[in-house]
């Protein structure tokens, strides 16, 4: 698989699962990478990279404050991404509650 | 009694041509196996409403075909279909996917059922061929022409349990 390409494409950048968590760590707030490498089980060069990754696709931005740098959520970029997501998961959910609904029918008719 | 898994998928994308979708059902496997594979159920929950089923064909072995035709409210008339690639029952389909809304679109479709205690666990694994056809299925981007208050889009993000960004 292209690695580059993570860094032209919102989707490829939130295709990693690591990086979906230091996303879902900074819907709390602004955070200095070591509190991002506290919360998660990851080293502090792979948050970095990850870091580094979701700025260059703009979803997350970075200010400097004494010597460390805070990171937080870019909203304009994240919310089609989470309309996008909800839309995309609604649509599996119905679909696979549907199915739940009819094996339920059946299994009670089974009973019956 | 039974849980309300409603709402419960997993969705993942492990990479940049693959779907990742995960749910468990208090069914059986070879219950789960029939209606994802049999034309008489799949004609009963394949269609969203108000579409409608209005064929459903499926030749359950390796080089068989299958097709889903359903019409929408507006009366426009869609079809998936696609070719059987492995049929193991009734733990694995794998097939190809194809949708005449999408022409330059094709994926493979691995189906994996697992039985644990009576719940049954569904995989599905969406490869598409290639990033133009997986963009049709995640297509998000481009859309960004209004932002308004700050407020007002983290206001419209989902539940944050909900639908985390991490699976």
């Amino acid at each position: 698989m292209a690695r580059a390409s993570t860094t032209s494409d919102v989707f490829n950048a939130i295709a990693e699962a690591s990086r979906r968590e230091i996303l879902d760590v900074l819907m709390a707030g602004e955070k200095a990478v070591g509190a991002i490498v506290d919360d998660l089980s990851m080293s502090q060069p792979q948050v970095s990279r990850h870091l580094r990754v979701l700025s260059e696709v703009g979803l997350v931005k970075c200010r400097a404050q004494g010597r460390h740098r805070l990171y937080s959520l870019e909203p304009a970029r994240l919310r089609p991404l989470h309309e996008w997501l909800a839309q995309y998961e609604h649509m599996w959910n119905e679909r696979l509650d549907r199915i739940d609904d009819y094996l339920q029918e059946l299994q009670s008719k089974g009973e019956q | 009694m039974t849980p309300n898994r409603h709402g419960s998928a997993r969705i993942e994308f492990p990479n940049e041509l693959e779907v990742l979708i995960t749910r468990e059902f208090d069914a059986p496997i070879a219950l789960v196996f029939d209606v994802m594979t049999k034309p008489e159920h799949v004609s009963k929950w394949g269609a969203t409403p108000p579409d409608q089923t209005t064929q459903c064909s499926i030749d359950l072995r390796v080089g068989g075909t299958y097709r889903h035709v359903f019409v929408t409210e507006d009366g426009t008339e869609c079809s998936f279909h696609g070719t059987y690639l492995e049929v193991e029952p009734p733990v694995r389909t794998v097939k190809t996917w194809l949708f005449d809304g999408w022409p330059d679109t094709e994926a493979v479709e691995t189906m994996q059922l697992h039985e644990t205690n009576g719940v049954t666990t569904l995989t599905m694994r969406l490869a598409f061929r290639d990033k133009a056809g997986r963009d049709h299925m995640t297509r998000f981007d481009g859309k960004q022409d209004d932002f308004d208050a700050i407020e007002e889009i983290l206001g419209s993000l989902p539940d944050p349990r909900g639908a985390s960004l991490s699976s």
